[in-house]
């Protein structure tokens, strides 16, 4: 960012200007990344449940392999009708989609990918994605209540409540290698790694704490199994009932950017980061580190279209009793007992 | 928001809880067709429960009353449209019964099959779209290429995909032909290796057996009151199976197989789950009865000749009643027919099976979350062009 | 047991209005009062040696004289089976708008006659008396009259809908005198059933069904009142 804005000044622009200028830019291209990604990403989803599920998925359009299914996707739901309900509070049925994507595209702002490639270099990285993150429940429920349909309603009540519930274990789960660290600067999480190695590795609680936060991670995207507030079988299609269009497409790029979110701190955060091996790094050539990066991300997206094309839904107090019984306590044990082990000295299985 | 209709419960209390009326189906994804429960829940957990049926309704029952016996055949496809083989097959006995006439025995024996592999295809409808209810998709893939083979061997002799219209009073419409058999076993050979697959996939998922164990419960007194049949009885530890204990066609008697019957493996007896198993062991009890059907099927007429003769005109039973069963993929299939002497009965009843396992539904719901109302609905596996018929 | 061993202990045990065994008939049956329907069937149920748990069908059929009510009952302890009827006597003129048969209901007994006498009496008119929820139950609950009467016209319309069908059922057809569609009616005017041209049956059709609730017939074509949801 800074760099950027010194670019700008170098232009010629002043002050207020180059910062505009450079948030400007950096807008832009975090949008079409997003939208660049989304639509990959959702080809990429087909492609997977379309291979587990013993078919090829789209074939047709753009020859090979049907890449261009999502570029069409996009263009129909462009120009398609925008409904709003007309007994639903139009305002908040309007704003909610936006409400939403704010949330997860925010998030996006402290994700490193390499050294320096970071639209802001947040001190509290880690602590500003989780909390941005939950902005998104609010339009979640803004969207449930505006459509003014039971099942909306179900799928909003069903989003809070599960969506909050597992924000605790996922916290819990991600102070754990914060305080290995010492840190909660996301780059000082890739340094650290690149030392002593994946931080999953470690020592036996972050492993236990990586899959904690990776189970609740997949509460948080609403990917299967607890896929609840959509559930198709059920709700029908849960708080997006009624959109349509745009506004559906929003909830769409919101789902698939907050997966990637979830992997990108999955990845930075216990996975090494963008180092390659996972007894340390530091040696990879710089303009590497973003591939690293962004494939461990893509590892991780694809297992999580993985579960959701293999497991069943569970049901709601199976998901909160799986929360409240089982991932909180054992999220704290983590925390405790990796404490213990630094108070200790122990750990550091490459260091 | 006006239509939230919000039902209060006792609005003079400080702290009370309000009951919502949710509309499931006509259009839902998980109601199976057009089925529709009125619900009030409280919160997640459904306090009460109406079925409305109807939406399908074709007046089968008058067509059946308007048209020759023969004619008739083709509309019993369409009342179960997933298992059409045994609806002919049941009424065609029924017509038979009223005849005083019976099939020759290479069209009994291939009746067998062709019913024992749509038992197998409509089971395999009821497991994949119950993976879907309980939120696993890909089980239903999994199931309709198995199916697709089912029907593709169902379509040599009939020439028809779905609905074959294949098995008529007096035989079959026509015969197999050479090497059909054959590939029928190779099916059997392929099938046993997918149902493996199967298990691996959803049966055994803890996550699938927490969802339907201990859901939905029919104990066997209650079962029976409901008149429930097939594997919804089953399930709940009553063994009772028209193949074996009312024996319809004659080849059953000489055929070995067993009856699955609900065990409470993972719960209570007569649970979700144990509808669900009792329906994959009967597909393999099809299997078995197809693979020692198919060597043992005799060469001669497949269609009955005096009955053949007797299609130039319409079918002209002598006064009386017949009424006949048979076990269809969801349970007793009947057919009470009346006849006047007429072209055409006077009185045409269809005992659906999953009109009658769908009575038991209003009785479950109450007391269960949303969730399980739709594993349920899914558990008794209704076909709604049967149920509203 | 055979049909003449229960049938045996069933006449013994009611005491009175239950007729002889028809053996003749390909599934022998047992003619019973309508009075004593509800006593037979207890003891059928409830007997150690007929224990018939499982009541399969209850089918109303309409014959030229009466009505009758048959109940195919089954036992899964004793693989038995029996088929009971009882009987309605028509009335001199009686159709189905004017003539609604009236047998007690077994709902109490088998759970499985609710939806079953729901259907009876939705389809054919048959009321059961002691019903617990008696209740259409594939058809509309606005709809008029039970169409597998013999003398049910089909109606022109329902809730603003066109259901223009040819009246005349299809064995009654004749080729050289086709029967004339009806005219459409004016919209807003009540349903009544048109007179049936080609019925034999005295006073059939053409009557307006006794009117206990008239507000379901004055359902004015376009008003969104129909399955009610």
């Amino acid at each position: 960012m800074t760099s950027l804005i010194a670019f700008f000044e170098g232009l010629g622009l002043e002050g207020v200007l180059a910062l505009s200028a450079a948030y400007a830019l950096c807008i832009a291209s975090l949008l079409g990344f997003i939208t660049v990604y989304a639509m990959f990403a959702i080809w990429m989803e087909r492609k997977v449940a379309a291979h587990i599920q013993v078919r090829y998925g789209p074939m047709e359009t753009g020859a090979w392999h049907g890449w261009a299914q999502s570029v069409a996707d996009a263009v129909k739901l462009l120009f398609k009708e925008d409904l709003i309900p007309p007994e639903g509070n139009k305002f908040l049925f309007w704003i909610a989609p936006a409400v939403v994507f704010c949330g997860v595209f925010a998030g996006f702002i402290a994700i490193p990918f390499a050294e320096g490639m970071q639209i802001v270099d947040l001190h509290l990285g880690v602590f500003f994605i989780m909390a941005i993150a939950s902005v998104e429940v609010i339009g979640v429920i803004m969207a449930g209540w505006a459509s003014n349909s039971k099942y909306s309603l179900f799928g909003a009540v069903r989003e809070a409540a599960q969506v909050v519930s597992y924000e605790i274990p996922a916290a819990t789960a991600l102070l754990v290698p914060i305080l290995v660290v010492g840190s909660f600067r996301l780059g000082d999480f890739n340094a650290f790694q690149a030392d002593h190695g994946w931080l999953v590795l470690y020592n036996p609680f972050l492993t236990v704490a990586a899959l904690i936060y990776f189970i609740s991670s997949l509460a948080g995207c609403k990917r299967a199994p607890f896929d609840l507030p959509e559930a198709e079988s059920e709700l029908v299609s849960g708080f997006h009932t009624e959109y349509s269009g745009m506004r559906f497409s929003f909830f769409f790029l919101e789902e698939y950017a907050s997966m990637f979110v979830a992997a990108a701190l999955t990845a930075t955060l216990f996975f090494g980061g963008w180092n390659l091996f996972p007894w340390g790094g530091g040696w990879e050539p710089a303009p590497l580190a973003p591939v690293i990066l962004i494939s461990k991300i893509f590892f991780f997206i694809f297992v999580q279209m993985w579960l959701r094309w293999t497991l069943p839904r569970l049901r709601v107090d199976q998901v909160m009793a799986m929360g409240y019984k089982y991932l909180v306590p054992w999220a704290f044990v983590c925390l405790i007992g990796a404490a213990w082990f630094e108070y200790m000295g122990w750990g550091g299985l490459f260091s | 928001m006006e239509a939230l209709e919000m039902y209060t419960v006792d609005p003079n209390d400080d702290v009370y809880t309000e009951e919502l009326k949710l509309n499931l189906g006509p259009q839902h994804p998980s109601t199976h067709g057009v089925l529709r429960v009125e619900l009030k829940v409280d919160g997640e957990i459904i306090t009460a429960s109406r079925c409305d049926i109807g939406y399908l309704h074709r007046c089968a029952e008058k067509i059946g009353e308007n048209v020759t016996y023969l004619q008739f055949t083709p509309y019993t496809d369409r009342m179960d449209y997933l298992a059409s083989m045994n609806n002919n097959l049941a009424w065609s006995l029924t017509v038979e019964k009223l005849l005083g006439v019976e099939a020759p025995e290479r069209a009994q024996w291939i009746r067998v099959i062709v019913a024992e592999l749509n038992r197998i295809a409509s089971h395999l409808i009821a497991f994949g779209t119950y993976g879907i209810d309980i939120g696993a998709n890909t089980p239903f893939f999994y199931a309709f290429r198995e199916r697709e083979s089912i029907m593709a061997l169902l379509e040599r002799p009939s020439g028809a995909r779905m609905l074959y219209n294949y098995v008529h009073p007096g035989g079959v419409a026509h015969d197999i032909e050479d090497g059909w058999l054959e590939d029928v076993l190779a099916f059997c050979d392929e099938f046993e290796m997918r149902w493996k697959e199967y298990n691996t996939l959803l049966s055994h998922n803890a996550i699938f057996i927490g969802r339907t164990a201990n859901i939905g419960v029919i104990p066997k007194d209650m079962a029976l009151d409901y008149g429930l049949t097939g594997p919804v009885l089953r399930a709940s530890g009553v063994s009772w199976d028209l193949r074996r204990d009312v024996p319809y066609l004659a080849p059953y008697d000489d055929l070995e197989f067993d009856v699955p019957v609900g065990e409470g493996t993972h719960g209570t007896l007569g649970d979700c789950w144990d509808r669900y198993w009792v329906r994959m062991r009967e597909m393999m009890e099809s299997i078995r009865i197809i693979r020692q059907a198919c060597p043992r099927v005799p060469a001669g007429p497949f269609m009955d000749k005096a009955m053949n003769r007797m299609y130039k005109t319409p079918l002209k039973p002598e006064p009386g009643e017949a009424y006949m069963r048979c076990e269809n993929p969801r349970g007793e299939l009947g057919f009470y027919v009346v006849a006047e002497g007429g072209t055409s009965p006077i009185r045409c009843r269809t005992r659906a099976p999953s009109f009658c396992n769908l009575s038991v539904l209003d009785a479950l719901l109450p007391g269960t979350m949303i969730a399980d109302g739709v594993a349920i609905i899914g558990s008794l596996d209704i076909v709604l062009g049967e149920v509203d018929r | 047991m055979n049909e003449t061993d229960i049938h045996s202990k069933l006449a013994g045990a009611v005491v009175s209005g239950v007729g002889a065994l028809d053996e003749s008939a390909k599934d022998p049956f047992v003619v019973v009062d309508p009075g004593s329907l509800v006593p037979a069937v207890t003891f059928l149920k409830n007997d150690a040696d007929c224990r018939m748990e499982m009541l399969n069908c209850v089918t109303a059929v309409e014959r030229e004289d009466c009505i009758e009510v048959v109940y195919h009952l089954s036992s899964v302890t004793h693989r038995h089976s029996l088929t009971l009827k009882t009987r309605v006597e028509r009335p001199a003129g009686g159709t189905h708008e004017s003539w609604i048969p009236e047998v007690p209901s077994v709902a109490a007994l088998y759970a499985s006659a609710d939806w079953h006498e729901r259907e009876q009496w939705d389809l054919l008119g048959v009321r059961f008396t002691d019903h617990p929820d008696h209740r259409r139950i594939l058809l509309p609950e606005e709809w008029i009259g039970h169409p597998l009467r013999k003398d049910y016209v089909y109606p022109h319309e329902h809730g603003g809908m066109p259901l223009d069908l040819d009246a005349v059922p299809l064995y009654e057809r004749d080729e050289a005198t086709p029967s004339e569609p009806a005219a459409p009616r004016p919209s807003g005017t009540p349903l009544v059933q048109p007179p049936n041209p080609n019925s034999d049956r005295p006073d059939a059709g053409g009557v307006a069904p006794a009117d206990s609730d008239g507000d379901l017939r004055s359902i004015k074509p376009g008003s969104n009142d129909g399955g009610g949801h």
